[in-house]
């Protein structure tokens, strides 16, 4: 998942009359937003999880579900739980209203819709989802260095580890440890030291699209690699040990820094692969590349494969 | 029961939307399909094929008002809410069928400028 946002929020219409799709499509027009309209309510909860909409405008009085059920279902699924949901309804009675705000939709439009009333709630819940989307999203990066944070590590190798096992992908993880960090802080001081973390950050966070770069801790970082074997990811890592060790500090003339690294994919852990053996495994080749002098990237070691069946 | 015929003189009726420029091509279209709508209204009640009839009242009922047109909505819901209340027999929608009916016909289009 990138940091930028999308260029236009999805907003999804399920609704059992083309007559209402046609009139939200006009009304609509000049929105920034990708209108889809689907007919029932099978097919919205498919498009849902599919297409990821930001809002849902949902009708409440469907023929083949109830408006109620299907806004429960949305709820209870994980992948559709966090979209905004505008319930939609002739209805003026005050109990549904009640009933969907409970059940989780974040607001109510009433037919027939009143332009005006029917953007600006459209756009308030817009607004919302942008917010909300956004704190999570912190909540998940590195306040000093704008990577990813261990939180994240954790529930994206989780995720990487069981797609890969299921495709039949390869996976590599990479662990990278700035070389005598301590010393740099002892000798030159913390400001200094949060400066080698953000330019050393900004070189691993810049890589390959499909990298992950996360702050690991202290001076720690980690490389998730979907779809890349072990071979491929050394040169990967050595591209940015290269670049690291590259860096000028014009304010601190002769100060070099370097980095190592430690590389495992799945060849190099035995039995079924896990996050923990993954990083496990790149942790030992890290302590290898330490050991062996530093600047450098070691590979963990390949277990025998094909692992035993199971 | 009083059953006095309404009067099909029902006079014009204007979307309340004709102006809007977003919504014109819309009105029209919308006008324009509402005569095969009330055949199918007529005949469904006729043959008291009561699940079309509830579909199509549910649906004008749900975007009438949307292209301009309360009344139509309107006389669809309360025609709606009839066919859903178990007691309701099939002579008493007559009066809220051809309400319906008469005001789907005094619908006009935009007029053209």
């Amino acid at each position: 998942m990138s940091h930028d946002e999308p260029m236009r929020p999805r907003v999804l219409a399920i609704d059992d009359s083309d007559l209402v799709h046609r009139l939200l499509r006009a009304r609509l027009r000049h929105e920034r937003i990708d209108l889809h309209s689907v007919l029932t309510a099978d097919e919205g909860i498919a498009a849902a999880k599919d297409l990821q909409p930001e809002v849902i405008l949902l009708d409440i009085d469907l023929e083949d579900l109830d408006g109620f059920e299907v806004l429960a279902r949305l709820k209870a699924d994980p992948i559709t739980r966090d979209i905004a949901v505008i319930f939609v309804s002739a209805s003026n009675e005050t109990m549904d209203r009640v009933r969907g705000l409970d059940l989780g939709a974040v607001d109510f439009v009433g037919k027939p819709f009143d332009v005006g009333e029917l953007k600006a709630r459209v756009r308030s819940a817009l607004r919302m989802q942008r917010l909300v989307k956004m704190l999570a999203q912190r909540a998940q990066l590195d306040g000093l260095t704008g990577l990813w944070n261990r939180a994240y590590l954790d529930d994206r190798l989780e995720a990487e580890t069981a797609s890969a096992i299921r495709y039949g992908n390869p996976l590599s993880v990479v662990l990278c440890d700035l070389d005598r960090f301590k010393s740099l802080n002892d000798s030159y001081g913390h400001p200094f030291g949060d400066e080698v973390l953000e330019r050393a950050a900004s070189i691993l966070g810049s890589g390959r699209s499909p990298d992950v770069a996360c702050r690991y801790g202290g001076e720690e970082f980690a490389l998730i690699a979907p779809g890349t074997d072990l071979k491929e990811t050394m040169e990967v890592a050595d591209r940015h040990r290269v670049r690291i060790a590259e860096i000028e500090w014009p304010d601190r003339p002769g100060v070099r820094i370097s980095a190592s690294f430690g590389v495992a994919d799945l060849t190099c852990v035995s039995g079924t692969p896990t996050p923990e053996k993954l990083i496990a495994a790149a942790d030992q080749a890290l302590y290898e590349a330490k050991k062996a002098g530093r600047d450098q990237v070691v590979a963990a070691n390949r277990q025998v494969w094909p692992r035993a069946a199971g | 029961m009083d059953h006095s015929p309404e009067s099909n003189e029902t006079p014009p009726l204007h979307s309340t939307y004709e102006c809007d420029p977003d919504l014109r091509d819309l009105i029209v279209h919308f006008v324009d399909e509402l005569e095969q709508r009330v055949e199918t209204i007529r005949s469904a009640f006729l043959s008291e094929d009561m699940v079309t009839l509830q579909r199509i009242s549910h649906q004008l009922k749900g975007a009438a008002g949307g292209y301009g047109f309360d009344s139509i909505g309107d006389s669809a819901a309360r025609l709606e809410y009839d066919l859903l209340t178990d007691e309701a027999m099939v002579s008493d929608l007559s009066e809220r069928v051809e309400d319906l009916i008469n005001n789907c016909r005094a619908a006009v289009r935009p007029a053209d400028s």
